[in-house]
């Protein structure tokens, strides 16, 4: 196996890597680009081509200027709200209900699980109209209880921790079930301390998804100051004519850098998370 | 004689079940159902956001017929939703496998990082990003096409190239996810296999199409499943890029229906094309799972 190394095996490496080397260039250079641009002095700078990190005037101006046309923080506030409340609260619905539907008996059972399961072909987007008519009955529109509320349910979430409540062995419950522990305690203190990996894989999931989505705060929130941060970005950038590009790409810039610092930190359980999520189902 | 009741009839736990589904059910029946049921009940009316609607039979599903704009953004749509996901599931292959061609590990693990980045970050920002690179005049893209000697193409402004540029975009934010998927579908096929290849002296070619692949085509029906239903869905990136334009060449079905419900305010029509996307969405899946019936190997 040691004299393998022909010509033909090198040049295989070396391709590879100058194919994997150009793909990450490729998804890495925007973000360096849109960094660069956030510290232009102005607009001439941020487009000149080629780009180049040396300036004469480098500028940290446009961080403050973000701030001073929209309500950033306030956008980061709300966004941090919606996505947190709706991860713990989907947390907390979806576990229990997997729960039920891993370990307990009791009827509709199959029929219950069959409208959870063809809930999944309904996306928010289809209900989105049905939706916004609700939470205008019950006086939620323009408030951030009508991001979190639609969040909560996930027919995903359920799915997904059933599988993995199925895969854990019967005797540990059997024990507490001796021991005279109660359903509930089962649950919270045998079933969830054993289930932490795919707890992570559901809440990483589910705060990316509410912290990226786009479409529930355009339908729902109409005052600016209730926004979340991708709506907040666009209002941003709705400037285009008046405003200068450096502040808007100050505004990406500090919309990617905290979910970068929180990537890096985190990497090992997103990357887990991410890369399990496939072979859960 | 009685038998232990436990051997028989197995002590039921429903008020335990009940605790434990309600959180469920309640936020289902309200968030879920409701809007369900509601989308089916509006779309017979002739419904706007001022006043309260009025019935109007069929009129909604008729219109569905005669829209020749629905027709095209379905079209926009099924192109960009299926070349997205021939991306992720082919190109991410490719790489997920080169990433696994013994390359040490911290090597692996940056190349992973960076492909996997952007899925984290918000679609809106994304686009914004690119509408910086992909600028006809000054944007990044052209000025590297112009290097080549290739002509500056209009990226975002013209009805051939607009699609491509979501199409781009959006397989750029997503395909880490692929290749995650697919990098711990390989890691989780034996080793012992691929050796056992070797010795009989299979080549890269073969063990990859003959032991590779099948034992990989669980990863890829998921991945299949899950970018169909995420690229019909897109909304925020033609939203932000493009508009949906020009004319509706990069617009999305999810664009579309939201522009009829809360542009136009017509909330009837706009919830009878809703149930064509449910539909569609339902027929896709059931066309998937009867596929993967007929290939796919489980270990």
């Amino acid at each position: 196996m040691t004299s393998r190394l022909t010509v033909g095996h090198v040049a295989a490496r070396v391709l590879t890597f100058v194919i994997l080397v150009v793909a990450a260039v490729a998804i890495t250079a925007p973000f360096l680009w849109i960094f660069r641009g956030a510290l232009s002095g102005s607009d001439a700078e941020l487009y000149r081509l080629p780009p180049t990190f040396h300036a004469e005037n480098l500028t940290l101006g446009n961080f403050g200027k973000v701030t001073e046309q929209v309500p950033y923080f306030r956008f980061f506030l709300n966004s941090i709200i919606v996505s947190g409340t709706v991860t713990i609260a989907q947390l907390i619905t979806c576990s229990t209900a997997a729960y039920a539907f891993a370990r307990l008996r009791f009827r509709g059972k199959g029929v219950l699980f069959a409208v959870v399961i063809g809930s999944l072909m309904i996306p928010i987007q289809v209900t989105i109209v049905p939706l916004f008519l609700v939470m205008s009955k019950i006086g939620m529109t323009n408030s951030l209880w009508a991001l979190i509320f639609p969040g909560i349910f996930s027919a995903f979430g359920i799915f997904l921790l059933r599988q993995h409540f199925m895969a854990l062995p019967y005797e540990l419950e059997e024990a507490a079930k001796i021991d005279g522990a109660s359903r509930f305690h089962t649950f919270a203190r045998v079933i969830i301390p054993l289930s932490g990996p795919s707890i992570a894989t559901l809440g990483i999931l589910c705060f990316t998804y509410w912290w990226n989505d786009l479409l529930l705060p355009l339908v729902m929130i109409s005052d600016t100051e209730k926004q979340t941060l991708p709506v907040g970005l666009v209002l941003l950038a709705g400037r285009f004519s008046t405003g200068s590009l450096g502040t808007i790409a100050a505004g990406i810039a500090m919309a990617i850098v905290p979910v970068l610092i929180v990537f890096i930190a985190a990497q090992r359980y997103i990357v887990q998370s991410i890369a399990s999520s496939g072979l859960k189902l | 004689m009685t038998t232990k009741p436990t051997a028989t009839r197995p002590r039921g736990d429903g008020a335990a079940a009940l605790a434990f589904l309600t959180p469920s059910i309640l936020t289902f029946l309200v968030f879920v159902l409701a809007p369900t049921v509601g989308v089916l009940i509006l779309s017979f009316f002739d419904w706007n956001l001022l006043s309260d609607g009025t019935f109007a039979g069929l009129d909604n599903f008729q219109r569905l017929f005669t829209d020749e704009r629905l027709l095209g953004v379905y079209g926009s749509t099924t192109y960009m939703a299926l070349v997205i996901l021939a991306v992720n599931v082919v190109l991410g292959l490719l790489l997920a496998v080169l990433l696994e061609t013994g390359m040490p590990r911290w090597i692996r693990a940056f190349f992973r990082l960076s492909f996997l980045f952007p899925f984290v970050v918000s679609a809106s920002a994304v686009a914004l990003i690119w509408r910086f690179l992909l600028n006809k005049d000054l944007g990044l893209v052209n000025y590297l096409l112009g290097l080549t000697g290739l002509d500056r193409i209009d990226w975002l402004g013209s009805s051939t190239w607009a699609p491509i540029s979501v199409i781009m975009v959006n397989s750029w934010k997503t395909i880490g996810f692929s290749i995650l998927v697919y990098i711990a579908g390989l890691q989780s096929i034996p080793k012992q296999l691929r050796e056992a290849a070797i010795v009989d002296g299979a080549g890269a070619w073969t063990r990859f199409w003959r032991i590779t692949f099948p034992l990989l085509s669980p990863t890829i029906f998921f991945l299949v499943v899950i970018n169909t239903i995420n690229s019909f869905q897109i909304f925020a990136e033609p939203r932000v890029l493009t508009q949906g334009g020009p004319g509706d060449s990069s617009r999305t079905i999810v664009e579309y229906l939201y522009d009829r419900a809360f542009g136009d305010f017509d909330l009837g029509y706009a919830s009878a094309i809703g149930i064509t996307f449910a539909l569609v969405l339902v027929v896709l899946t059931a066309i998937q799972f009867w596929f993967s019936r007929r290939w796919t190997h489980y270990q």
